[in-house]
């Protein structure tokens, strides 16, 4: 309990940031919206413009730009990118910042195994996200009223909206992975913007191309929004490789956490 | 029951040696040093004794458990004094030291409070605006809030002043009165020598021997130093039971074990200017295990 608070405490900080941010940048793209609404014959011009892999690549569809439940799609995409790095940042520093910190001598010479550090930290991180995905929920419905002037059915908000949640584990489990395994990583950041926009990327290549094999490979694709839209539902297919994709990574960092020796540098 | 037992203890890092067959056996109540230069492999030792690495081969216990199979147990018991102290820089120390407390089993509040007045520390600040020699202090304080029975030092008074590093020992001399035991590994001699009864000497992974610190002291190596009026021929002193012979123009410089007659006799043979005879300190013993 005491290494699960301090981690809380350690990160309260950015997390609070990081929220706050998701939050702010949904507000941004919301504002946008009764623009589009009103003026959809205009929107549709400009968008015919782009050439239309531009438009598969960002996700355009145009006749779902000018309902709220398309235009949300379209928001989550990118609060999804951002809350990703979020996730990968958090999953990729709570433990090999200790060895980077040198403070691995400190902890790992407590009374405790090293699976209670690994559970308090992954725990902790698992609270820190749902923090994120809580505040966010309550947020962003106030505000889809307040600044957009609409609302969307609860089922379909959080339907997509915890698209943001599902696809936050997938990068934490991986930057857990990462950060038990390669505890020198020299800059979190580096590496996590690398791998959330190297999977982002391979989501764009997926839609340009049209529904390939791609799909199964990145997160990004797991949820597609107008699926989600139409049927009400996620494709559970996806829900099982991300299930057992996250029980991979876990059960391997554990594994290899166990076993490692603590170098010092 | 040995409060730390090693059996063969062995460590590779890939295929780099870390340490070969060390069998260690420190008693309770012991002040064991554990002394050889960087990389000799100190550090791997202490480190196996603390489960942050697994030994290749070979085992360990502690109080009579296995350092692998029950390391979270153990140390409890155990308090830890790395070289290079190192903690979370956001916090306040007395937040480190409370978190620290946390993870023992026992109300630790009142020995912090003395631990820190006889270390002078200030414990409202942040760890990153502290000074190396207070980061240390920090250290210190953080490896004894408990009252460990065993309490493992890796060169621990790097950074400390002088003051200071006597107000330490001491500190450490009162926890093993009360039966504490404690292994202080270093390169620095003088410190073992300060404070040790035992000690193990570590050369390249292996230890090449454990002996009483007094009969370290005491064994019959003597150093003569001699300053010549004339130079003498090359061979006068290639003799047994000499070792480290230095001629350098009119002085003469050597260590000697054996019968003091032999050499007292070739001696009274040249002309001197001084001479001096004494018994070598350890710096010259433990050279001469490195020969």
């Amino acid at each position: 309990m005491n290494m699960l608070m301090h981690e809380l405490r350690q990160n309260q900080k950015t997390t609070i940031i990081w929220t706050l941010s998701l939050v702010a940048g949904a507000a941004l793209y919301l504002s946008l919206f009764p623009a589009f609404a009103n003026e959809t014959a205009a929107l549709r011009k400009i968008l015919e413009g782009y050439p239309p892999d531009f438009r598969k690549a960002l996700g355009i569809t145009i006749d779902s730009f000018a309902s709220i439940s398309g235009f949300y799609s379209f928001i989550i995409a990118f609060i999804m990118l951002a809350g990703s790095i979020q996730a990968m940042i958090l999953g990729t520093s709570i433990v090999s910042k200790e060895e980077r910190g040198k403070t691995a001598e400190f902890l790992l010479t407590k009374p405790v195994h090293r699976s209670q550090i690994l559970t308090a930290k992954l725990v902790a991180a698992l609270i820190l996200i749902l923090i994120t995905n809580v505040v966010y929920m309550i947020s962003v419905p106030l505000l889809l009223n307040a600044i957009a002037g609409a609302t969307i059915a609860l089922k379909t908000f959080l339907l997509l909206s915890l698209t943001l949640f599902f696809v936050q584990l997938f990068f934490l489990g991986l930057g857990f992975l990462i950060s038990v395994s390669a505890p020198k990583i020299r800059s979190v950041l580096a590496v996590s913007l690398t791998t959330v926009f190297g999977f982002y990327t391979a989501g764009i290549l997926d839609s340009i191309i049209g529904n390939t094999a791609i799909r199964y490979l990145t997160p990004f694709k797991y949820f597609d929004f107008s699926y989600i839209v139409k049927n009400g539902s996620y494709e559970i297919r996806f829900m099982v490789i991300e299930v057992v994709i996250l029980i991979l990574a876990i059960t391997t960092s554990y594994y290899i956490y166990m076993k490692r020796d603590i170098r010092s540098t | 029951m040995k409060v730390i037992e090693t059996n063969k203890l062995t460590k590779y890092y890939g295929k780099a040696r870390g340490i070969i067959d060390v069998d260690l056996g420190i008693e309770k109540g012991e002040l064991f040093g554990f002394i050889g230069p960087n990389g000799a492999g100190k550090s791997t030792t202490i480190r196996i004794l603390l489960s942050l690495i697994y030994p290749t081969s070979g085992s360990a216990k502690i109080l009579g458990k296995d350092v692998v199979e029950f390391g979270a147990e153990i140390k409890q018991d155990i308090g830890y004094l790395p070289s290079e102290v190192f903690y979370y820089d956001n916090m306040k120390v007395k937040d480190l030291l409370n978190y620290s407390a946390s993870f023992y089993k026992k109300d630790c509040s009142k020995r912090i409070q003395e631990l820190v007045e006889i270390m002078d520390l200030d414990t409202s600040k942040r760890i990153d605006d502290l000074s190396y020699g207070n980061k240390k202090k920090v250290g210190i304080v953080q490896g004894l809030l408990h009252n460990p029975k065993l309490i493992i030092l890796d060169e621990p008074t790097g950074g400390l002043d002088p003051l200071m590093q006597q107000k330490f020992f001491n500190l450490l001399k009162e926890e093993n009165n009360k039966g504490v035991t404690i292994l202080l590994s270093s390169h620095i001699l003088s410190e073992v020598q300060r404070l040790c009864d035992r000690v193990a000497i570590i050369k390249e992974g292996r230890i090449v021997n454990v002996e009483k610190m007094s009969d370290l002291a005491k064994s019959n190596y003597s150093r003569f130093k001699l300053e010549l009026r004339n130079p003498i021929e090359e061979g006068l002193f290639t003799l047994d039971g000499v070792s480290g012979l230095k001629i350098e123009n009119n002085s003469v410089s050597f260590m000697f074990k054996g019968d003091i007659n032999t050499v007292t006799k070739i001696i009274a043979s040249i002309d001197l200017l001084t001479l001096w005879v004494e018994e070598p300190d350890l710096e010259d013993i433990f050279l001469h295990y490195y020969e």
